[in-house]
């Protein structure tokens, strides 16, 4: 045998090997200039005052009236929306996953619904049921002869119960999800040894699920503290403010020293929650894990109350996810704001007119650009990344792999003052362009991309992989015939899941947006705050069309796996 | 007889573990290799190591006589480049293919001319019974049919050799019985070299022409399957084929051929033993190497029978020591009977 033609055959490998650690590399470094370098940027100008390192800033957030009611605003909203949505995502989930209640499935996309609808939208929407003017409202004022509302949906409870609405599906999420997972020979063995059917739901179902149900309520909590456009469109109007609504008023004075020392609170307080929830999980997953069987768990008989039970979670369910959207449906074609409703009142335009406006379609363009670009983008780094660290098993991607995810526990606040200080200043400017925007964009939906493309690409068994090398396939030829088409419908779902929240934005876009480079989420928000109440549901609209598109392509591409 | 696989002091370290430790083999035309060991032995990690999917730590790897892995020399053919074929434990048919394309894609990517691919994939369709189920996708197959796809798709080419990892494991009992005699004809028909990594040790000594037991990462014994079966080399062989007693005792007198031992009982056996051995020592003792019977020899307590077909099991004790012994019909014992045993043969070890 000749050694030197075998080495020669061993050469293109090594070399290939080397392709793919320069594009690490590269990714590393696209990390550092994107994530990390702007981060360290936030936390650095939190603790420089006049020049000197100093904790001056954060003695201006915790000794200010101003700055510590915003802290404990926000603590106490997101703990009392929190716990809302956690008796009633817990209970619900017990209700569709534990009872015989028929229509399961229904009741389940019904009760999911709001979890796909952009918070601020669903705000703007509860307003137009709600407020002085509202459809309920004036249902109530016309029975019972009342002059006015004995609510106010511009308060901190209306915050409060807003995005109780909008968390509660995360809760009921992750509860029945955990509640599928049991391994049911648990409960069985309690049933066999005497208890009953509640007994056991409570003496052994409730408490291997409390973890479930907790690490739940801390995601629901995150939301809450890191949501803008509620506290935003419901508490601006009574002066009442929580940090990130702060955040954002000490950016239009300006004063960013302020704002960068309330993000870093902001972030350590939904970091710590986060720990704190990943724990939980990991906790979980210690005995409720089960070899893949799915046997159908017992559900407990409702008996007569089937259909009572049946109509009152349909009701509630119609009452939260429903009749927003139909609020907004409705405003958008009504003549006037507060025209009687019939159908001579209805009109298209609104949205002639908004076809019309230079603005809109600005709008819609920067959207457009800014899903397709920052979907494309964190899938293609994603999918390598993943890949690297799944498949190449190697320890620096595995590294690429966290610092991607990092992200996750930024509000999204945070991320465009990290975006701000870092590219408005030094040798590239970006502050005031479409690319600072992409920027943040690139930084927010990378956790989503790197999940996703995890969870696909665990799905594909290795072996499969080697198959095609040993049936004489390169790595790419390899890739190409057998990775990618068992990955495609993944990656096709996952590349959606990252447009679909990138084309609605808000938080990000409302602090980094300026003349021509509006997105839709700055386009609604900024019409409602104007008073244009019916160009904004027209927009509100679309937006919900768009993202009802999107969800029905998922489920067909992931079979019902991912998506609403 | 030529050659297809050589192994030279492969090693594989996985951190501080050494997972495969020094291990060197052949395997040679026509012949049946096995590798046999428990569950992390280091069995399937040679296997990949030769298939060129892990890379070894030190060693050499050739298949056909042509240098494939050598740590030393750098050389690392990578698996597309070796002519191998391999199937997995878990089949790792692609589930996006169908039955045909799954058989025909190492052709393809071979360039086979389109009437070879054509008449090739129908052959290997033919010989694994998989006729009119080529343009099925294997969701639609049973178990043992994917397997079969797995196997036309690694003997499509006509390589070197065959790997075997585990292919047996994710069947049930019957078709994995009926598996074995057709892996064996398979091999009967092409004459293709297998390397068998199993740790099921009834399906090694039922199919191979050699074995190499594997333990911690080393080859603690290579032969013919009877050869390990009636001379273990050390106890953990002597354990881990077969069924074994194994009773302490104490070496006490050693003549040319056979040692007298004393057991904890007090009785005293002689063993057929070459060479000399003292003290404290370990017997092994094959269920069925053991006569009972209500005559002569060790008095015993019968504890617990099982009927299991051809022959009977009885659990007996023999003062504090326990042993399984296999009766042919005819003799029947009751539960707390005492009988009498005589051990024909026996193995001593140290």
């Amino acid at each position: 045998m000749d050694v030197t033609s075998a080495r020669r055959a061993w050469l293109p490998r090594r070399y290939a090997l080397d392709v793919r650690h320069a594009l690490l590399l590269i990714t590393g470094l696209f990390f550092f200039v994107i994530i990390l370098y702007p981060l360290g940027h936030v936390l650095y100008r939190s603790l420089v005052s006049n020049g000197l390192l100093s904790l001056a800033n954060y003695r201006a957030v915790f000794l200010t009236p101003a700055n510590y009611r915003a802290l404990w605003n926000s603590i106490w909203v997101s703990t009392c929306s929190t716990v809302i949505a956690m008796a009633v995502g817990t209970l619900l989930a017990l209700l569709v996953v534990r009872t015989d209640i028929p229509c399961k499935s229904f009741l389940k996309i019904l009760l999911l619904l709001p979890y796909g609808i952009p918070p601020f939208i669903g705000a703007i929407a509860w307003t137009q049921l709600f407020g002085p003017a509202g459809y309920i409202s004036k249902l109530y004022t016309a029975l019972t002869g009342a002059g006015q509302v004995p609510w106010n949906v511009y308060s901190p409870g209306g915050v409060v119960l807003v995005l109780a609405v909008y968390q509660f599906p995360v809760v009921f999420i992750t509860v029945s999800g955990a509640l599928g997972r049991i391994d049911t020979t648990l409960e069985e063995a309690a049933r066999i040894a005497g208890a009953g059917l509640v007994r056991t739901m409570w003496d052994i179902t409730v408490p291997l699920v409390t973890p479930a149900i907790l690490a739940g309520s801390l995601l629901a909590f995150v939301g809450c503290i890191s949501n803008f456009g509620i506290p935003a469109l419901l508490g601006f109007r009574s002066r009442f403010f929580v940090l990130t609504t702060r955040i954002y008023s000490a950016l239009s004075i300006p004063n960013i020293p302020l704002a960068t020392a309330m993000s870093v609170v902001l972030t350590g307080v939904s970091a710590a929650a986060l720990v704190f929830q990943r724990r939980l999980e990991k906790g979980q997953q210690k005995y409720t894990l089960i070899a893949g069987k799915s046997v159908n768990p017992q559900t407990i008989n409702l008996r007569g109350w089937r259909m009572p039970v049946l109509m009152a979670t349909i009701s509630i369910a119609f009452f939260l996810s429903v009749t927003p959207i139909v609020s907004m449906l409705i405003t958008s074609v009504l003549n006037y704001w507060g025209a009687p409703l019939s159908l001579a009142s209805m009109t298209l335009d609104h949205y002639k007119y908004i076809a019309r406006l230079d603005m809109v379609r600005r709008a819609f363009a920067n959207s457009l650009f800014l899903g397709i670009a920052s979907a494309t983008i964190t899938m293609a780094v994603g999918t390598f990344v993943s890949y690297m660290s799944v498949r190449g098993k190697l320890r620096s991607a595995a590294i690429l792999d966290l610092l991607g995810t990092v992200p996750y526990a930024l509000p999204c606040t945070v991320i465009a003052i990290a975006m701000i200080l870092t590219w408005s200043r030094g040798p590239v400017v970006l502050y005031g362009t479409i690319w600072v925007m992409l920027a943040a964009y690139l930084v927010r939906y990378m956790p989503f991309s790197i999940r996703t493309t995890n969870a696909t690409l665990k799905q594909v068994h290795p072996s499969l992989e080697e198959a095609a090398r040993v049936s004489g396939a390169g790595w790419l030829q390899g890739m190409r015939d057998v990775v990618l088409p068992l990955t495609k419908p993944g990656l096709i779902a996952g590349w959606i899941l990252v447009f679909m929240p990138a084309f609605r934005e808000l938080t990000m876009s409302i602090l980094l947006w300026s003349q021509g480079t509006e997105t839709i989420g700055v386009a609604i928000y900024n019409m409602q705050d104007a008073g244009y109440t019916q160009i904004a549901a027209a927009l509100s609209t679309i937006v919900l069309l768009v993202i009802l598109a999107g969800n029905i392509l998922v489920r067909r591409l992931s079979r019902g796996r991912i998506g609403l | 007889m030529q050659e297809r696989i050589r192994v030279n002091h492969l090693s594989r370290k996985f951190g501080t573990v050494l997972a495969v430790d020094d291990v060197s083999f052949e395997i040679r035309e026509h012949e049946f290799f096995s590798l046999l060991g428990p569950s992390g032995c280091g069995k399937t990690t040679t296997l990949r190591c030769i298939a060129g999917l892990e890379q070894p730590t030190a060693g050499e790897v050739y298949i056909g006589g042509v240098l494939v892995t050598s740590v030393a020399d750098g050389v690392l053919v990578p698996p597309d480049k070796r002519a191998i074929g391999m199937v997995f434990q878990n089949y790792a048919v692609w589930p996006h293919m169908t039955v045909e394309q799954n058989i025909s894609y190492p052709l393809k990517l071979a360039r086979a001319p389109r009437e070879e691919v054509k008449q090739r994939t129908d052959k290997v369709l033919e010989m694994l019974q998989l006729r009119g189920l080529g343009k099925r996708y294997p969701a639609e197959l049973s178990g043992g049919q994917q397997q079969r796809v797995a196997l036309g798709r690694a003997l499509v080419t006509n390589p070197e050799v065959l790997l075997l990892d585990e292919p047996l494991s994710n069947l049930d009992a019957k078709l994995r019985e009926q598996m074995r005699f057709e892996l064996k004809d398979l091999q009967e028909k092409t004459g293709i070299a297998i390397l068998y990594v199993t740790h099921d040790q009834i399906e090694a000594m039922a199919m191979s022409d050699r074995v190499a037991v594997m333990n911690n990462g080393i080859i603690v014994q290579e032969g013919k399957p009877h050869e390990i079966y009636q001379r273990p080399a050390n106890k953990f062989v002597a354990d881990f084929i077969g069924t074994m007693n194994f009773l302490q005792c104490q070496a006490i007198e050693s003549h040319g051929d056979s040692v007298k031992v004393r057991l904890q009982s007090g009785d005293v056996v002689d063993v057929g033993y070459q060479g000399s051995i003292r003290g404290k020592c370990l017997l092994a003792v094959r269920p069925e190497d053991v006569v009972l019977s209500r005559e002569s020899g060790l008095r015993c307590q019968v504890e617990v029978g099982i009927f299991l077909g051809s022959f009977t099991e009885y659990r007996v004790r023999v003062g504090n020591d326990a042993l399984r012994v296999q009766t042919s019909i005819g003799a029947q014992f009751q539960p707390g009977e005492t009988a009498f045993l005589q051990i024909e043969k026996g193995l001593l070890f140290q």
